[in-house]
């Protein structure tokens, strides 16, 4: 059966997963079964075999494991894939949020790192940053809005360049 | 007077739990909610739910008017103003009153008095309950106050009589250097109050917080219901609370239940109330001081409701309905024990900063001696506009060995994924060698927060997971990588059963 493969990031570092289509996961050296055997919930063979529960969200996998969680991202796929999708994961919000400034509109250029949108959640600012250089291509949000995590906030078209980060 | 209909001035976990006591004793529930909470579990739960205002605790759940208008156009014969928001309010007792509304807690004017550091101070201290020995020496010379420092024992910290906020405040540990102490703290409290009056009170050094929940009804009977350890705080916040204590004595344990007793008395307290201690050294000899009365249910209730098999949602009816506690303090006893542990939606690796979030998967455990008072259920937000509490798990076990295992076996096997948490921490607190010797003070968490702290480590079955989840993610209802919306965490739940 052919093997899909799954980048994840963890922190700094990428891992990835070769997953075939009965069940098998491969991680580098490690393998075993893993059955879905619930929403969101996992068995991994093995003695003795793990629960485990995970679940996605915008580029963001959620992973419970004895009484840690994990998030891991998933880096952003390469050209050809949809622009909005490429920025799911700085240009959404993260958590339910005010909108407390917007500082670019549709057309104007942005650098990689630019703060583009402030947040206010829990009396703290969030800053919603440029991932990569670009033109804001729409802006979905206007200071007081009330946003709910994972509203998209802003499109950026990118530049060619910013494509082999 | 019987209570037909409550309403609950109040929302998340406590508000859920005082609406299932008001089902079991045939009592018709009211739920109110802000424009935030309209579809949360506290008014899903309720026979009726009233709007009070938007989502801004000050005018919703903080709104006297608000509130008093729901219980009236509802016709409540009673208000429960749960724990937090209104609870220790004397205005709103007095509201209530005024508008022929059974309040369900003390008299307004007992929560005005044990409001008060130092009415309730001197109330306690003419009751013979021991409070933290302290003075303002008439003779304000150096070694007039150097004087009142050995009277008191050392070591002492000498204080602006005049005001607080650790301005002008002095440790004092030994007669040496005490004069220059003295000066100093008598200079910054002139500078800082106007009044360089001083203040000498004994230091407790790492105390142990022991808190004795008591109970009076309006016919002048009160008992106690023993202790519950309360050391285990971060930054003044409590995390794990538990029945009995670890290092009570027998003899201590029943000396605190007195004082606790006669100051509820001296008081005269009507309700469940907590009086908390400040307690230091151990054994016998262990001393013991009062810190302050809390005038309502406290929000770790359940560790004493497990191991003195009472509810007290229900005795608090009972005494609200003007009913005669039907024990004497004989009756009472301590069985077991129980550990209640506070989740909150809030990041240990990044200074327990508060988290809002969709819960995207919450799971409670369940099993013999497990308890889990929660306000939400999967699918819901942790919003961001209140206490970030998710969910409270008491585990009660024949030993204290016992409880912590069940504790920490269950918090392995509850899932709560789309906002982070202190599930991790408390695990790590629950396994840490000088809680387990039951040796913890109120400074412990904070002297040791590196340690406690969860570590990265990355398990290679996690990332299996991760990977799973994207998959069946694909393979699910939506279809394809470009769909207009593919990651939208609603599409994430659905064709989940909700």
């Amino acid at each position: 059966m052919t093997d899909r493969t799954v980048t994840l990031r963890y922190g700094d570092r990428e891992h990835t997963v070769s997953i075939s289509g009965d069940g098998r996961v491969r991680v580098d050296d490690w393998e075993r079964s893993v059955a879905a055997i619930g929403a969101g919930e996992f068995r991994i063979e093995g003695a003795p075999a793990t629960l485990v529960w995970a679940v996605a969200t915008g580029s963001t996998r959620w992973v419970f494991l004895d009484g840690r969680s994990y998030e891991f991202e998933v880096p952003r796929e390469r050209a050809g894939r949809s622009r909005s999708r490429s920025h799911q994961g700085s240009l959404t919000a993260p958590m339910p949020a005010t909108v407390r400034s917007v500082n670019v509109s549709a057309g104007a250029r942005v650098e990689r790192g630019d703060t583009l949108i402030i947040l206010e959640a829990m009396k703290m600012e969030l800053p919603v940053k440029s991932g990569s250089a670009g033109t804001v291509r729409a802006v979905h949000c206007r200071e007081g809005d009330l946003v709910q995590p994972g509203a998209e906030l802003i499109e950026i078209d990118e530049t060619a360049d910013a494509e082999n980060q | 007077m019987t209570l037909r209909r409550v309403l609950i001035a109040n929302r998340g976990e406590i508000a859920v739990r005082l609406i299932r006591a008001c089902r079991e004793a045939g009592i018709e529930s009211v739920a109110v909610y802000s424009d935030a909470d309209c579809a949360a579990l506290h008014v899903r739960s309720a026979d009726r739910a009233v709007r009070i205002g938007p989502a801004s605790p000050a005018e919703s759940y903080l709104s006297i008017p608000a509130l008093i208008a729901a219980a009236q156009d509802t016709r409540a014969d009673a208000v429960h103003p749960g724990y937090g928001f209104l609870s220790e309010r004397a205005e709103f007792a007095r509201a209530c009153d005024a508008a022929g509304i059974v309040f369900i807690g003390p008299p307004a004017d007992v929560i005005e008095r044990m409001g008060s550091k130092i009415a309730s101070r001197e109330l306690m201290q003419a009751a013979n309950v021991p409070v933290v020995p302290g003075r303002t020496p008439a003779d304000q010379s150096d070694e007039g106050v150097a004087g009142a420092a050995r009277a008191i024992g050392y070591p002492v910290l000498v204080k602006a009589s005049a005001g607080g906020g650790g301005k002008g405040m002095r440790l004092v540990r030994r007669d040496a250097g005490a004069h220059s102490a003295i000066q100093a703290a008598r200079r910054e409290a002139a500078a800082a109050f106007g009044d360089g009056t001083l203040y000498v009170e004994r230091l407790i050094e790492r105390p142990r917080h022991v808190e004795i929940q008591v109970l009076a009804d309006s016919h002048g009977h009160v008992v106690h219901l023993f202790e519950r350890e309360c050391s285990l705080q971060r930054r003044h916040q409590k995390v794990i609370e538990e029945s009995p204590s670890p290092k009570l004595t027998a003899s201590l344990r029943a000396r605190m239940g007195e004082a606790a007793v006669a100051a509820t008395r001296a008081a005269r307290y009507r309700g469940a109330g907590t009086i908390e201690f400040l307690v230091e050294g151990e054994g016998d000899a262990a001393g013991f001081y009062f810190l302050e009365m809390n005038t309502r249910l406290q929000v770790e209730h359940p560790v004493t409701e497990a191991v003195a098999g009472i509810d007290l949602v229900r005795a608090q009816f009972a005494v609200a309905a003007g009913a005669r506690l039907p024990w004497q303090q004989a009756d009472l006893h301590q069985r077991g024990h129980a550990i209640e542990c506070r989740i909150y939606a809030e990041d240990p690796v990044n200074e327990f900063l508060p988290q809002a979030g969709r819960l995207l998967l919450y799971r409670e455990p369940s099993g013999p001696g497990l308890r889990v008072d929660s306000g939400f259920v999967e699918g819901d937000s942790i919003v961001v506009h209140y206490d970030p509490l998710i969910a409270k798990l008491i585990a009660y076990g024949e030993t204290r060995e016992a409880a912590i295992d069940r504790a920490a076996t269950a918090l392995r096997r509850f899932p709560i994924l789309g906002v982070r948490t202190n599930i991790a921490f408390l695990l790590n607190l629950l396994g840490d060698r000088v809680f387990r010797a039951g040796r913890a003070h109120t400074a412990y968490i904070d002297e040791h927060i590196g340690q406690l702290t969860p570590e990265a480590a990355l398990p290679i079955e996690a990332v299996a997971a991760a990977a799973m989840a994207h998959t069946s993610r694909a393979t699910g209802a939506v279809h394809g990588e470009s769909a207009a919306r593919p990651l939208d965490p609603w599409s994430t739940l659905t064709g989940w059963g909700r």
